[in-house]
């Protein structure tokens, strides 16, 4: 794919976002919307749509699908609850976080690779039991974390009305987004993803050990979601195994706003993380202008269809 | 109407705000959800504040907002940062968890927005008021009536709501506080959640009624879904009709039918009229510099088929909400 090519893809979610800014600024909201205690707002709001899509983009560009990211957050957020009640240390929590997330992508990763299963029939069954999981951790209950915890502070928004400083969050996003972006374009372990999300039965002929790489997407977005879980924590100062039902969808949508095909081989972080800020932006501009919660939905589902519509129609175009 | 108008403006020549008379706020209600009946008593409450105080020349802008997916905490915490952003000039908050909310409403009250809690409680001290029913109260009342119509014996289920809402959990602790003072009578079940919608309560019924429908005498069920799935699930297998005696929380167009036909034996019914148009009317007072109380009761009233007809109880039964929105 040349410079420019790949250069328009990344630009069709960007040029969708200046799209929503210049719809907002039309409105008499517009002194509102645009200010930056609002644009940290949005920025923390995207952040852990934001996490779980750098991992989510990784398997769809693989050619897999992960339907229980909902419920690793829930999961990993109520056990980190737990672990800080019980006096963990918060980097201690963080590494278990992460690991456990990991060792659920992983096994999904093993069965989808091992058994030639496909990735939505078993993710949708990790999510079932994943989210039950979460339900018998907590005991039915949300484990509120102590609330001094420093964990927290990874969310909070200090002075809430001016832009900086931002949360934690937002630049642990920036900072992982890019070397998820190095990961999935400079390294071998990458061009492997998008071989197999391309043509799995190509790479595999090319001498591409494919189980062993789709193990590795999985367990490394699963971190991703680990981490993910921990945020939410961070976010709501509690463990809840309600929460984040639906989150999946979120993420997915983001990561196809955000320019990647569900077919597999095409995709980019980029993208994903402005398809995740293009939809906080929607929500929060709506909410301020006071739109029913229906429109909202509405909306959404609408940019949804609308993004990769476009998006066919350049790819039609770029072809002729 | 005429004194409050002049405690009114005696109280603005108090606290010494001379542009006072042509006020203008905004003010963003923020409910747990929109599809239950009891919000839309809380939306029209509410508009009936902004019509009162429109009349007195105070303008109030009113944002009626609910999170993006029904009882998701996250999507509640944003729509009050959202909202703070707005720089709106106070927040009426229905808080979907305790403790959740605690630090949103403490960034909104540092940017200056007050916040009247309304329905649930809050683990914070941030909030200038908090409006609510006493839950407590109202679930033993539920308690003690059963208990009466069930002449002291017999068994009993209690079907929750949700974890960590605090509002239904006082009403749950209530009813079991009461049941507590009569010996003959046992709670066989008290551990199984409805869950936020219809659907999730109607299984759970079933599930509930499967398991115990033979042995079970008097239901309890915490909010207007779980009561009205109960119900349903109890005709199911030809149970309702006051074999098991029924008692419901919260009043819908379904749970008065209901209590009608005599399915339901008895509704604790609370006042969410009242407690939209409180919620409202008590930021705007403190936004006027009026002093106000820190927990402001909207009280409880046990309507059963006899009293269902009072005038008092009707509106309670079904509050004028079309007075007020015109959907």
């Amino acid at each position: 794919m040349s410079r420019l090519t790949r250069l328009l893809q990344a630009s069709g979610p960007f040029l969708g976002l200046l799209l929503v800014c210049g719809l907002f600024a039309l409105t008499e909201e517009r002194e509102f919307i645009f200010t930056g205690g609002n644009f940290k707002n949005i920025l923390t709001q995207t952040v852990i749509v934001a996490v779980g899509a750098l991992g989510m983009t990784l398997i769809i560009v693989g050619g897999g699908i992960d339907l229980s990211v909902g419920s690793v957050v829930a999961f990993t957020s109520v056990l980190g609850a737990k672990l800080l009640v019980a006096g963990w240390s918060p980097a201690g929590t963080l590494l278990t976080l992460v690991a456990v997330g990991a060792g659920i992508g992983l096994f999904n990763g093993t069965i989808v690779a091992g058994l030639r299963m496909m990735p939505f029939i078993v993710t949708l069954g990790m999510m079932g039991v994943v989210r039950g999981a979460a339900k018998w951790l907590g005991e039915n209950q949300t484990i509120n974390a102590p609330p001094e915890s420093p964990v927290h502070r990874l969310m909070a928004r200090v002075n809430p009305s001016e832009f900086w400083p931002l949360p934690w969050g937002v630049w642990i996003v920036l900072g992982l987004a890019a070397i998820m972006a190095l990961v999935l374009r400079r390294t071998v372990f990458g061009r492997y993803v998008f071989a197999i999300g391309a043509n799995e039965t190509a790479a595999r002929y090319s001498g591409v050990r494919v189980g062993l790489v789709k193990g590795g997407t999985y367990a490394l977005a699963g971190m991703l979601f680990g981490l993910a879980g921990l945020l939410q924590l961070a976010r709501l100062t509690q463990g809840d195994p309600t929460v984040a039902v639906g989150l999946e969808l979120d993420i997915i949508a983001a990561v196809v706003i955000g320019g990647a095909s569900l077919n597999g081989g095409v995709g980019s972080i980029g993208g994903s993380l402005i398809g995740a800020l293009i939809m906080a932006l929607l929500r929060n501009g709506t909410n301020q202008l006071g739109w029913q919660t229906y429109t909202q939905e509405i909306i959404i589902g609408v940019v949804i269809v609308l993004a990769v519509g476009l998006d066919k129609w350049r790819q039609a175009r770029a072809q002729r | 109407m005429h004194s409050p108008m002049r405690a009114l403006a005696l109280a603005f020549c108090l606290v010494g705000s001379a542009f006072a008379a042509d006020k203008s706020y905004t003010v963003a209600v923020i409910p747990k959800g929109t599809t239950h009946e009891f919000w839309k008593s809380i939306h029209a409450g509410a508009v009936k504040a902004e019509q009162e105080l429109a009349a007195k020349g105070t303008k109030v802008r009113l944002f009626w907002k609910g999170p993006l997916r029904e009882d998701d905490r996250d999507q509640q915490i944003q729509v009050v940062e959202n909202f703070t952003a707005r720089k709106v000039s106070g927040i009426v908050l229905a808080p979907l968890d305790s403790q959740a909310l605690v630090a949103p409403v403490g960034s909104a009250v540092q940017s200056g927005i007050p916040t009247v809690v309304i329905d649930s409680d809050l683990k914070s001290d941030k909030q200038i008021s908090f409006v609510a029913t006493d839950n407590f109260k109202g679930g033993q009342m539920a308690g003690d009536h059963l208990a009466k119509l069930l002449g002291g014996k017999g068994n009993v289920i209690l079907l929750r709501y949700q974890v960590g809402s605090a509002s239904t959990e006082a009403r749950e602790a209530g009813f079991l506080d009461a049941l507590s003072k009569h010996a003959g009578i046992k709670v066989i079940s008290s551990d199984q959640h409805a869950g936020a919608t219809r659907e999730t309560a109607y299984q759970a019924s079933q599930n509930l009624l499967n398991r115990f429908g033979k042995d079970v005498n008097g239901i309890f069920a915490a909010n207007e879904t779980s009561t009205i799935a109960m119900t349903k699930a109890l005709r199911d297998i030809g149970q309702a009709g006051g074999k098991v005696k029924m008692l419901g929380f919260d009043s819908g167009t379904q749970s008065v039918l209901d209590l009608k036909n005599g399915d339901v034996q008895g509704l604790v019914v609370q006042d969410p009229l009242k407690m939209g148009y409180l919620g409202v009317m008590t930021v705007v007072q403190h936004l006027n510099g009026e002093k106000v109380e820190k927990r402001i009761d909207t009280g409880v009233t046990l309507v059963t088929k006899d009293n269902m007809n009072d005038p008092a109880v009707a509106d309670l039964l079904a509050p004028p909400i079309k007075k007020y929105l015109k959907e």
